[in-house]
């Protein structure tokens, strides 16, 4: 009998053993490496990693140290991002979504595939496209605002326009993913609940309130929480659009990471940067938690 | 219910939020088939004034510097490839800690979904020096391999395979049939929608992944579609908006018909999955 259930526990782990060997390699060790990494003077070119401890972190703290400049205006930029997007994510989103099953249901279908298209496209050329847009000289947008006597703005090369462009591209290349799932949520909220609402003679704009949102709240949280994810690791956008730019006014925290460690080669203090970035991520995601369940 | 004039306005409403998703890609396709000049010229100019396919003939050409068709087999090659390699381990794994006696299911069930709270951008550098350090950047390796450690997958199909009902299973086994058996015959084909679901998030997002495939590779040749023009983007091509356009075109008509056509199954993906 022994024997037996040690064999059928041999055959057993054999299902697991691949999944477990690429987690090991590609997530474990990485998680492990990367914290190794952010306690040593980690240059790219010199093979000799001198191990510093807690300094590559003292340094982000020391308001004297360039590295703390590098890490908090980089979270400056990114934070400010995530503030402007993630509620846009969410509200437009949900307001797409409202929209699409207020509509008959023959061109639901149609408007729910237009709506969601830009999500096909890639961030490269989702960048590309508006960018010449709104380029401030043969841009399509200033072409208009040109016709209509409106001064050209400068989208890409001055503030606030620069960070609205890119959340103007961010929106348009994403909301429809936050739409569909929405989408499903609203398909989900029972008819019995909303006959009942109308039968104590509540409005379109109460059942909102009262009916609907309060049964798609775990919904909102999910696509609150991918959605703040997903702006924390900003990229693509500004890398493409701004360069970071006009100034570092557009450079977010990840630029920066990725500068310090390819451009200044100093991959113990980027790993650092990393970790720290990843902390924060961790504690805004359980705030949100948090906050959202102390409201029930 | 609805009153005929709500139902008017509604519908404009809908159609003015639609030109604002698709103008933007008519856009990019008019300005292909402008000339550079052109595109640069001030005045409205929806339509080209001169129609020219020499953006697409320079993309397309053997100038080797855009091997757009080149990138395009990449991106299709890393996201199929990796995507499979997902579903393999991630079914094996999500029905072993659901129904076999695996040992240490419980800390190991804890590990990976554990896993899942931890921000992608920990692992980012010490991955690449991991890649490095066995000289595979710049390589398919480092394109697919990454992808395979995450556990979306594992606890997605871990919950499906708990709430699987036992007594097929349990016939098959008198059958005689041993696991691999039941796995293949008798598990696999009734989870197909949840793999279904899997594999078009996988694909996803590694079809459209950004930073990782920029910073990892660098011969022209190993490029998927996204990075190939963004480096285009930003080196040779910075100020011909035309060439740009016939590249992103190019890139993105493929990508948009093939979604359009699939959209249903990842709308039903997205239901299935229990994100609600």
């Amino acid at each position: 009998m022994n024997k037996t259930s040690w064999k059928s526990q041999l055959t057993s782990s054999l299902f697991v053993l691949p999944y477990l060997i690429l987690f090991v390699i590609f997530l474990l060790i990485p998680i492990i490496y990367g914290a190794w990494m952010s306690l040593h003077n980690w240059d790219l070119l010199n093979p000799v990693h001198e191990f510093v401890g807690l300094k590559n972190y003292a340094k982000i703290f020391d308001s004297s140290s360039y590295l703390h400049n590098l890490f908090f205006d980089g979270l400056k930029h990114t934070i400010l991002f995530v503030v402007i997007s993630v509620p846009l994510l969410v509200i437009v989103g949900l307001g797409l979504a409202l929209l699409i099953n207020a509509l008959p249901g023959k061109i639901k279908g149609f408007f729910r595939t237009l709506y969601f298209i830009p999500y096909a496209v890639s961030v490269s050329v989702v960048a590309i496209i508006w960018l010449w847009i709104l380029d401030t000289n043969s841009g399509l947008m200033n072409e208009y605002f040109q016709k209509l006597h409106l001064p050209a703005i400068p989208w890409l090369t001055d503030m606030p326009w620069a960070w609205i462009s890119i959340v103007i591209a961010t929106i348009w290349w994403t909301i429809g993913f936050n739409m569909v799932i929405f989408i499903n949520a609203l398909n989900d909220v029972s008819e019995e609940l909303y006959e009942a609402g109308s039968l104590d003679g509540a409005n379109r704009w109460q059942r909102l309130i009262y009916i609907t949102l309060p049964s798609i709240k775990p919904t909102m949280l999910f696509v609150l929480i991918t959605s703040t994810i997903a702006s924390f690791n900003i990229y693509g956008q500004p890398f493409m659009m701004t360069r970071g730019g006009p100034g570092t006014s557009t450079k977010v925290l990840l630029m920066n990471i990725v500068d310090e460690a390819f451009k200044q080669r100093q991959l113990g203090n980027a790993a650092a940067m990393s970790l720290m970035m990843a902390l924060i991520m961790i504690i805004i995601s359980v705030v949100q938690l948090r906050v959202s369940n102390r409201k029930e | 219910m609805q009153s005929r004039t709500s139902k008017t306005v509604l519908i404009i409403l809908a159609i003015i939020i639609g030109l604002i998703f698709i103008v933007p890609i008519f856009w990019m396709l008019a300005t292909s088939f402008k000339t550079d000049q052109e595109a640069f010229t001030a005045g409205l100019k929806w339509l080209p004034k001169v129609f020219t396919l020499e953006n697409y003939q320079y993309a397309f050409g053997n100038n080797g510097d855009t091997p757009v068709l080149q990138w395009m087999g990449n991106s299709l090659f890393v996201g199929v490839v990796g995507t499979l390699i997902v579903l393999f381990v991630d079914t094996l794994a999500a029905y072993g800690l659901a129904r076999l006696d695996v040992p240490f299911k419980k800390l190991l069930v804890g590990l990976f979904i554990g896993s899942l709270t931890i921000p992608w951008v920990i692992t980012f550098l010490p991955l690449y020096m991991e890649f490095n350090k066995f000289g595979l950047l710049d390589t398919y390796a480092v394109l697919i391999l990454p992808y395979s450690a995450n556990a979306f997958g594992v606890f997605l199909l871990y919950q499906y395979f708990r709430g699987f009902p036992k007594e097929l299973e349990e016939a098959a086994f008198l059958d005689g049939a041993n696991k691999w058996q039941v796995f293949v015959k008798v598990v696999l084909p009734s989870a197909r929608p949840v793999i279904w679901t899997l594999a078009i998030f996988t694909f996803m997002g590694i079809y459209n992944d950004f930073l990782w495939p920029l910073v990892t590779t660098n011969s022209p040749g190993m490029r998927t579609i996204t990075t190939g023009i963004a480096v285009m983007q930003q080196g040779s091509f910075v100020s011909s908006p035309a060439k740009l356009m016939a590249l992103t075109s190019i890139a993105t008509i493929p990508a948009v018909l093939l979604f359009v056509i699939g959209q249903r199954s990842f709308i039903k993906g997205v239901t299935q999955s229990g994100i609600k």
